[in-house]
């Protein structure tokens, strides 16, 4: 594994009193700060809070906002709530599966992009709606996918894609 | 037009109109105003409000007390705005709303059937004031039910009158607020605490959220009165990761309460203290299920109980616990503040008061709205949300999010109550409303509500878990056109054993989207079983696209929007479809005007 | 208290759990995830009953529903037969070579399933006895992992546990035999990590882990005989009370 600096990961356990009940808010910082749950830091908060890995492993892989997985460096996620998905949120999903060659809940083999699928972002008004890091996406077509793919600069399987 | 005292100009900072790029809009219209301050007579302050509601014409602007409303306002119509309205009381026209039931452009809200049938209680803040402003929730009244209640009545008569209002929860079953309450008041046991369900795990509705961004005092303010009432001394708000700008305006309003005594020990001077925290939710529908939130606030996995022992008695850490949906909190102070006689005469014999939904889908006015128990689903939809969008058919209404059923176009003027939504296999749940029409399809509804269940589901107990799993994989069958005789039967069989057996409400109301479009539109079923076609052209391995040449004016609208380049032929001439290159998205034939674009079943015969 | 169960009057105390009752009286219930020594699960919904009250006929999990009314209790309906079959049904989709289940199966007349997929290596049923039998033994090596129709129990990241101390609690309490323990040449092969087996002092079998006598001995002291397997040890208690009757 990658070598990494944990020790942010410190500065946050600290911010909270060693007790089960602050579990979920510990990991959801770290999950903010390093984009997933690095295992020794799993490790580091087993000791903290005198819970064991079992249980960090079983809460860390139940919640859908924490990742045991790196995420990319841009996140797209594709709106599939009802209204987005009855807009045919689908076809924009499917046209950035061929376009990355990626399924949701992976990231791209570069570690640029992820793909995520949400539910309801309040915005139905728009839908479909897609979101990359914090921008928003409205009335998306899935002819619009890959120009809007490509602000973020050149797609890694460029030429190899016709 | 006013030309004395403040003028206000309430920009929406909701969230449809935010990703319609209305911060910047109020940007704008802060730094021209401070230019041409000089020259206005009135003092002029500009405020990022809530969602209005009208989400579909967003960004929308309003001008106080002039009534003037604005839509669909971009950056490049600030000056206009400033330069007309501001300093020469003009309205810009283009800006104004176009009412379809006058056939012309009106000024006020007042003035558009969107806003006439409304009524706001638990939104009556929302869009009206700032919600970073304590002052402008006190200036609306707030607090003042808080006020009376900590001075002038005992916990007994605050739960009577809740009782009396026939306030039930908004947050899905409909459970008597009033009731609850007295139950916990009645346990003798201490800390109690309660809770506010911001979890809005609903995948298609932004109800709560609304309020908790637009208007999060009456929500602190609902605790407040209920912790009194039950005797309780710490609560906890949970909402959903995702709602960062909910959990920063509550988590705003939190400090400012504590700051002017609303929050803390001896709450105005009453000796009365209580103190709430936020709880962010990890991302997990189950987790808007009580015992699961509970669970889940004591940082475990979030897996709900049997609850023949209800939390009301046993609740979060073992302790009695209040919990109730935002919604709910919301109206508590209205009902405290106007009596309950005035409230329980709003609604319904069994359900009183209004209802919030967020009305999204294939209809006009997409938004936010909040109207009386016992309005009629055409009322709300046709009036309210202008009936269906780009004039196409309306086929059926879905109400309680994964919980909830569609109700077909026969049902369309039942009101929408408890009950009522009950009776047609449906549900009330928090308030999603989405309105569908024919180019949706019903299996495919069905199947999309089990596959979010199916990730949603906490895998506890062998009927959800395993259940959800085998109906979904019928209908993926179905969808795909490897449908059975007798899966139809399957799936009613499984679903009935579901809503018994299951552990929690999930898994009990997990078969509703599937048992009522059973219920509805079994010729839909049966076509997509036995003639292996999808009569809304949606399950793709069942449809072809073709363009009827006798049609296709050939504009090439088509032809610029196809992703796949699988429309062949020359502007002016009729188009055609490559099928080996289509890969059945749609857009053609969403965006032909001319309904040129056809589908037919798989089976090349059927035509 | 009296309640009436399939048409059987039964003594109940308050609050007392309706299985329990029902069985006290002879009465079958058929049941997966129950065990007595831990109970509480109520993930497998075999047990569901219907209880009638006045007018009000509903499904309950009979390990779980305490009684606190005289009530009527149906264990065998026609509708709890049916849902029970359509419970079975799923069951045997899951694991479908189980014996466990094939028994339930053809007890209750259904056939070898064939509509849905299936994976005939699965024996698990999720009923999570395992997990509760690791933390009351207090090791937490084992727990559910993820969610819905992902989930399932594992140790932390798939890789054998640095806690687990091979005793085989999880395997003793599981109701399908669904876990994976084998002893070979003095090897316990557990949950992805291999274990040293130790012999009984006294009758030389192969009984236990080393971890396993390690922890007990931490945990209990060193003079309560972890040196003996289960039946030797029963002798060695047998035999010291015999010793002390006879003076
Ligand atoms: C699977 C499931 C999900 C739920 N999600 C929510 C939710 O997101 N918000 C909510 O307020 N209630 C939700 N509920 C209902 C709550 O369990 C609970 O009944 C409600 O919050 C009580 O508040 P009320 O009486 O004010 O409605 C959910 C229930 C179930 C079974
Ligand atoms: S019904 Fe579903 S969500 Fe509820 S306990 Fe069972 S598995 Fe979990
Ligand atoms: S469903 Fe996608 S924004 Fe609401
Ligand atoms: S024995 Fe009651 S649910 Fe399994």
């Amino acid at each position: 594994m990658e070598l990494k600096d944990f020790s942010y990961a410190r500065t946050i356990l600290e911010q909270y009193p060693p007790e089960r009940r602050f579990l979920l808010a510990i990991l959801q910082d770290i999950q903010k700060h390093y984009n997933y749950i690095p295992r020794p830091i799993l490790e580091m908060l087993r000791d903290y809070l005198d819970v064991p890995l079992s249980k960090l492993y079983s809460v860390a892989t139940f919640y859908k906002a924490l990742s045991l997985k790196p995420k990319g460096r841009y996140v797209i996620k594709v709106c599939d709530g009802t209204a987005c998905h009855l807009k045919s949120s689908q076809s924009i999903i499917d046209e950035i599966k061929k376009v990355l060659k990626i399924v949701p809940g992976s990231t791209t083999g570069d570690g640029k992009f992820s793909l995520e699928t949400v539910n309801c972002l309040g915005s139905c008004a728009v839908s479909p709606v897609m979101v990359i890091n914090d921008r928003f996406y409205g009335r998306v077509t899935p002819s619009r996918v890959r120009e809007i793919l490509e602000e973020y600069g050149r797609l890694e399987n460029e030429q190899t894609w016709k | 037009m006013s030309k004395h005292g403040n003028r206000t100009i309430l920009v929406c900072c909701g969230p449809g109109c935010l990703s319609n790029h209305s911060m910047d809009v109020y940007e704008e219209l802060k730094a021209r105003i401070s230019q041409a301050k000089i020259k206005a007579e009135v003092k002029t302050e500009v405020k990022a409000t809530g969602c209005h509601g009208l989400c579909e014409k967003g960004p929308l602007v309003r001008i106080e007390p002039d009534d003037i409303f604005y839509t669909g306002v971009k950056v490049s119509d600030v000056p206009e705005i400033v330069e007309k309205t501001l300093l020469n009381h003009q309205v810009v026209e283009k800006l104004l709303y176009h009412e379809p039931s006058v056939g012309r452009k009106v000024i006020s809200p007042k003035q558009t059937r969107f806003y006439k049938k409304q009524m706001k209680l638990a939104l009556r803040n929302v869009g009206e004031i700032d919600p970073s402003s304590i002052e402008d929730y006190i200036h609306r009244g707030g607090y003042k039910a808080l006020g009376r209640v900590l001075s002038e009545l005992s916990p007994d008569e605050v739960i009577t009158e809740i009782e009396k209002s026939g306030l039930r929860g908004r947050g899905g079953a409909g459970f008597p607020t009033g009731w609850k309450w007295r139950q916990c008041a009645r346990m003798q046991y201490y800390p109690k605490y309660v809770i506010c369900n911001g979890d809005e795990g609903d995948p298609g509705a932004f109800m709560d959220r609304c309020i908790m961004e637009g208007d999060p005092h009456s929500v602190i303010e609902g605790m407040v009165i209920g912790a009194y009432a039950v005797g309780s001394h710490e609560g906890f708000i949970y909402i959903r990761d995702e709602y960062f700008l909910a959990i920063r305006n509550m988590s705003h309003a939190i400090e400012q309460a504590r700051d002017k005594g609303f929050l803390g020990k001896n709450i105005l001077g009453s000796n009365f203290d209580f103190d709430v925290q936020i709880v962010r939710g990890g991302g997990a529908f189950v987790c808007g299920e009580s015992t699961a939130l509970m669970a889940s606030i004591e940082g475990k996995v979030g897996e709900p109980r049997a609850k023949y022992i209800r939390s009301v008695e046993r609740g979060l850490w073992g302790k009695p616990t209040v919990l109730n949906n935002v919604e709910t909190w919301a109206n508590v102070p209205v009902i405290m503040d106007r009596g309950a006689e005035w409230f329980s005469s709003i609604g319904t014999e069994n359900s009183k008061g209004t209802k919030v939904f967020s009305l999204v889908g294939k209809v006009q006015n997409t938004g936010l709205i909040e109207v009386p128990m016992g309005m009629t689903l055409r009322e709300i939809i046709f009036d309210i949300g202008g009936g269906i969008a780009g004039g196409r058919k309306f086929k059926a209404v879905q109400t309680g999010g994964p919980s909830g059923g569609c109700i077909p176009e026969s049902l369309i003027d039942l009101p929408v109550d408890f009950d009522s939504l009950n009776n047609a296999g449906s549900m009330m749940g928090s308030g999603g409303m989405i309105v569908m029409d024919d180019r949706t399809c019903m299996v495919d509804v069905a199947r999309f509500y089990l596959t979010f269940l199916s990730e949603e589901s906490c895998g506890k107990c062998v009927p959800c878990r395993e259940g959800i799993r085998r109906m979904l994989e019928i209908l993926n069958e179905i969808c795909e056109g490897r449908g059975q005789p007798d899966d139809l039967d399957t799936l009613a069989e499984l679903g009935e054993m579901l809503k018994e057996a299951s552990l929690c409400g999930l898994g009990k109301s997990a078969p509703n989207p599937v048992l009522t479009t059973l219920r509805y539109f079994k010729d839909e079923y049966l076509a997509h079983v036995n003639e292996k076609t999808c009569p809304a052209g949606v399950c793709k391995n069942l449809t072809v696209y073709y363009i009827d040449e006798s049609q296709c004016k050939g504009c090439g609208l088509c032809q610029k929007n196809c992703p796949s380049h699988a429309v062949e032929g020359q502007r002016g001439q009729p188009f055609a479809i490559d099928e080996t290159k289509c890969i059945k998205c749609g857009s053609c034939m969403d965006v032909c005007r001319f309904g040129a674009v056809r589908i037919r079943g798989r089976d090349k015969s059927w035509k | 208290m009296e309640i009436i169960i399939d048409g059987k009057k039964c003594e109940a105390q308050y609050g007392e759990y309706l299985l329990d009752i029902a069985r006290k009286n002879g009465i079958h219930i058929p049941t997966l995830c129950h065990s007595d020594a831990l109970p509480g699960q109520a993930t497998c919904r075999l047990c569901i009953v219907e209880v009638v009250e006045g007018s009000r006929r509903r499904v309950v999990t009979s390990c779980v529903f305490p009684v606190t009314r005289e009530v009527e209790v149906f264990t065998n309906s026609e509708k709890i037969r049916r849902m029970r079959k359509n419970i079975i049904r799923l069951l045997s989709a899951r694991a479908p070579k189980n014996e466990f289940i094939q028994k339930l199966r053809e007890e209750y007349g259904l056939l070898q399933e064939t509509r849905f997929a299936v994976d005939e290596k699965e024996n698990c049923i999720l009923c999570g006895l395992c997990v509760r039998a690791c933390e009351e033994m207090g090791i937490f090596a084992i727990s559910t992992v993820n969610r819905g129709i992902e989930k399932k129990v594992s140790t932390p990241f798939d890789e054998a546990s640095d806690v687990c101390i091979g005793c085989g609690a999880c395997a003793f309490v599981c109701p399908t035999r669904a876990i994976n323990i084998m002893d070979e040449n003095g090897v316990r092969h557990l949950w992805n990590k291999e274990f040293q087996l130790v012999k009984c002092q006294k009758c030389g079998e192969y009984f236990t882990t080393r971890e396993h006598q390690e922890y007990m001995k931490q945990k209990f002291g060193e003079d309560n005989n972890y040196t003996l397997c289960e039946k030797c040890r029963k002798k060695a208690a047998g035999e010291k009370m015999a010793e002390c009757y006879r003076i």
